[in-house]
């Protein structure tokens, strides 16, 4: 079945846009995603970028007459007034992304998170391999659960303090590298890992634990490999003497788990709640009522009661959540709307059947993993994500369809194919030069890219095998 | 750098990553390692006739080996008339290696009579010898404190920078008799930290009431940290010492007076060498000077 070219014909159906006015608007898309390319050169935040283009397609939209005007239903038959860029949000997406990061936000100050940081550092004995493993462990972890930003800044603070401590700092580099490296396979264990698989995974209705259980083989896979590698590649080896093996103890041994746990109390709170959290979110799929109010809704409703310990100083809380995140995604979703109904989408979906076949086909599922991860390793994952999100589910695209996960893992795995791929090896590139270690853009393409191919290759035989 | 990496506008990740290490550094407490002094071999310098030299060393003897709990298998004693120079004096401490330096201030000068110097002898024996001096009241002069030499049940250890002095938390509990108190102290000196908390009240971007209440904290629990830490490990070493604790900010002088008002101290114990210079650390000349009614031990 041409599932692509029957979406774009019912896209058609529905709104008669000249062939001058979508081209007009492909360029538009090229501009906002060369200047979001762009986002250092310009000294400018994404969501200022992206809030200006949007500003932009709305208006001209708006003149070329292709944009819906008018009351909307509601379920119960109501129709109401709502500005047309209201709607062109995902609220969903946005409920979820806020929801977690005050909610993660406020379990850190219970000092949890460095209390497990510090528990695996001891653990290690101050053996650099296998400070390497428990590290690499901890990243996916941390990046499955938190996000892959929070996991590189925690990992990364505590990998330079441990390994100063350690006199180890030769193989620091090394250590965040892989680090990096792991966050993003870290984000591909669990449907609100990373903004790409909420948003794809939202589209094409996977649930949490369907995500888990198609995802965490690969990720298990990968990160062995990634971490095996890196202990090769850059030399990290165990400890050979009984008397550096002491004087490594001694040193890890000075680090105290339970320095950062304000209140006993509040620790146990918190991680019950964490361990609740990710219960909650898992199950939200069948779960009655919650079902119906979505993972946006858990998100939020931890993320309060959580705020409850601090109740006289949430506002610092609220300061903390990245909101130029929060308004990139926002503006990013009006540009989306607008460009479909300028029918760009339509045309991208022409183009991308070119790449993937009228039929689904083993070579286009491989060719979109491979494309989607060129692309998101010079650009932002998120747009693509969403674009192709957009386009795979106008298509009418089955949820069980491999090519959904086909722009997961490409999205998710392009990160690691340069510095600026993802938010979370940029972070290890920065720590990496605060540290005053030599690291230049093409330095990193050079020591990431063994990893990165094999892991795209990986993954590539991995949805070809396991998930058609 | 990279000019890429060095244009990101990257405030906020890079926040959170010095956040971060800072929670990791604060939990990094390097723990107290107990190294207790051997004293083998100990020289008194005096500036007295050889028999008064030798009724001042057993009195002393029977001080120190009480205090470490243990013999002390050689004693020299250097009567005034067997130096004359400072040289000769630190060719005598080459030939004896002494474990543990005795003398007393102003030796071979009358300036003991006033609170203003240590003189030569003593100045050159803390800063150019490696073993601790151990000073003592002048024996001519009636201001030392009437447990003075007696017992060491009470053994004051006093510095700015408390954390991670092993050798100084050591030699006080080496010097501290069994069942004894051991009072470890740190004085963060308020002048300085007033000056610093003036200078960021003038800094728009910094809370001054949050950044005073965070920095006396933080000040406050390295030293009360490392303290703890010391109480463990000797209790671990079941020396049965009280371990006390004393944290404050104020005038070092000031504050060490107040102690000894409060409580009868039979030892201070302090820090003299200063790496950076060939002068005895700032704070500890003007308190060996002023502090002349009880035996100091000086590392």
């Amino acid at each position: 079945m041409n599932i692509l070219s029957t979406a774009i014909e019912s896209a058609h159906a529905t709104s008669e846009v000249s062939q001058g006015v979508t081209l007009f608007f492909t360029f538009y898309l090229v501009a906002m995603i060369f200047c979001l390319a762009l986002e250092e050169k310009l000294h400018a935040k994404k969501s200022l970028i992206v809030g200006l283009f949007a500003v932009g397609a709305l208006i001209i939209g708006t003149t070329f007459h292709i944009i819906p005007f008018g009351a909307m239903m509601l379920p119960g038959g109501h129709a109401i007034e709502i500005p047309v860029y209201i709607p062109a949000i995902d609220w969903g997406v946005i409920a979820i992304i806020v929801g977690s990061s005050v909610f993660v936000d406020v379990t850190s100050r219970s000092g949890l998170f460095t209390w497990i940081a510090v528990k695996l550092t001891k653990a290690s004995k101050g053996d650099p391999q296998t400070l390497l493993w428990l590290y690499g462990i901890m990243t996916v972890v941390f990046s499955a659960v938190l996000n892959n930003v929070t996991a590189m800044i925690i990992v990364g603070s505590l990998t330079a303090v441990s390994l100063g401590k350690l006199e180890r700092t030769d193989k620091l580099l090394g250590f965040l590298l892989i680090e990096g490296l792991l966050t993003n396979i870290g984000g591909l264990l669990t449907l609100i890992s990373s903004v790409p698989n909420i948003i794809v995974g939202n589209a094409a209705g996977i649930s949490f634990l369907t995500f888990f259980v198609k995802a965490s083989p690969y990720v298990f896979a990968a990160t062995l490999l990634t971490i095996w590698m890196g202990a090769k590649v850059f030399k990290i080896k165990r400890l050979t003497t009984p008397e550096e093996r002491e004087t490594a103890l001694t040193k890890v041994n000075s680090f105290d788990e339970n320095d950062g746990i304000e209140s006993a109390g509040f620790f146990w709170f918190g991680t019950l709640m964490l361990v609740a959290f990710i219960g909650v979110i898992a199950t939200a799929s069948v779960m009655p009522f919650v079902r119906d109010l979505g993972m946006g809704y858990v998100a939020l409703a931890f993320a309060l009661i959580m705020l409850i310990r601090f109740k006289n100083e949430v506002d610092q809380f609220y300061k903390a959540v990245d909101w130029d995140l929060i308004g990139f995604f926002m503006a990013l979703f009006v540009v989306i709307n607008v460009l479909e109904h300028a029918q760009v989408l339509a045309l991208i979906g022409k183009g991308l059947s070119v790449i993937i076949g009228d039929v689904e086909n083993a070579l286009g599922t491989g060719a979109l993993l491979v494309s989607a991860a060129g692309f998101s390793s010079v650009t932002d994952n998120i747009p693509l994500a969403a674009m192709l999100a957009k386009i795979l589910g106008s298509t009418g695209t089955p949820g069980e369809s491999p090519l959904w996960w086909a722009v997961i893992f490409g999205a998710n795995l392009g990160g690691n194919l340069t510095p600026i791929g993802s938010a979370s090896t940029l972070v290890a590139v920065t720590i990496i030069h605060k540290y005053k270690l030599p690291m230049s853009f093409g330095g990193f393409v050079v020591k990431a890219l063994p990893y990165a191919l094999i892991q795209i290759a990986l993954a590539t035989a991995y949805v070809l095998i396991f998930l058609r | 750098m990279p000019r890429f990496v060095a244009q990101i506008p990257i405030a906020q990740p890079m926040s959170k990553v010095d956040q971060f290490e800072s929670v990791f550094r604060a939990a990094l407490k390097d723990p107290f390692e107990y190294k207790p002094l051997e004293i083998k071999r100990a020289m008194l310098v005096t500036d007295l006739q050889v028999d008064q030299a030798n009724l001042l060393a057993e009195e002393l003897k029977s001080f120190v080996e009480s205090a470490i709990c243990g013999a002390v298998s050689t004693w020299a004693t250097v009567p005034g008339a067997e130096y004359k120079t400072t040289v000769e004096l630190l060719a005598r401490v080459e030939h004896e290696k002494p474990d543990l330096i005795i003398a007393y201030r102003n030796l071979k000068s009358e300036a003991w009579k006033y609170p203003h110097s240590l003189g030569e002898f003593l100045d050159v024996l803390l800063q150019l010898t490696s073993a601790p001096v151990l000073v003592i009241p002048h024996p001519d002069a009636g201001y030392a404190a009437d447990h003075s030499l007696g017992a060491c049940k009470s053994v004051l250890a006093m510095t700015d920078h408390l954390a991670n002095d092993y050798r100084l938390v050591s030699a006080a509990a080496s010097f501290t008799e069994k069942g004894g108190k051991l009072i470890l102290s740190h004085v963060e000196d308020q002048a300085v930290f007033d000056r610093y908390m003036e200078a960021i009240s003038k800094i728009p971007q910094i809370d001054t009431d949050e950044a005073r209440a965070l920095l006396t904290n933080q000040l406050r629990k390295g030293p009360s940290d490392y303290i703890e830490s010391c109480r463990t490990v000797l209790s671990e070493r079941t020396l049965a010492l009280d371990v006390r604790a004393q944290v404050t900010f104020g005038s070092n002088l000031a504050e060490y007076k107040s102690i000894l008002e409060k409580d009868p101290i039979d030892l201070l114990v302090m820090r003299t060498k200063d790496h950076d210079q060939l002068a005895m650390h700032g704070q500890a000349y003007p308190l060996a000077v002023e502090m002349r009614a009880i035996p100091l031990l000086m590392i």
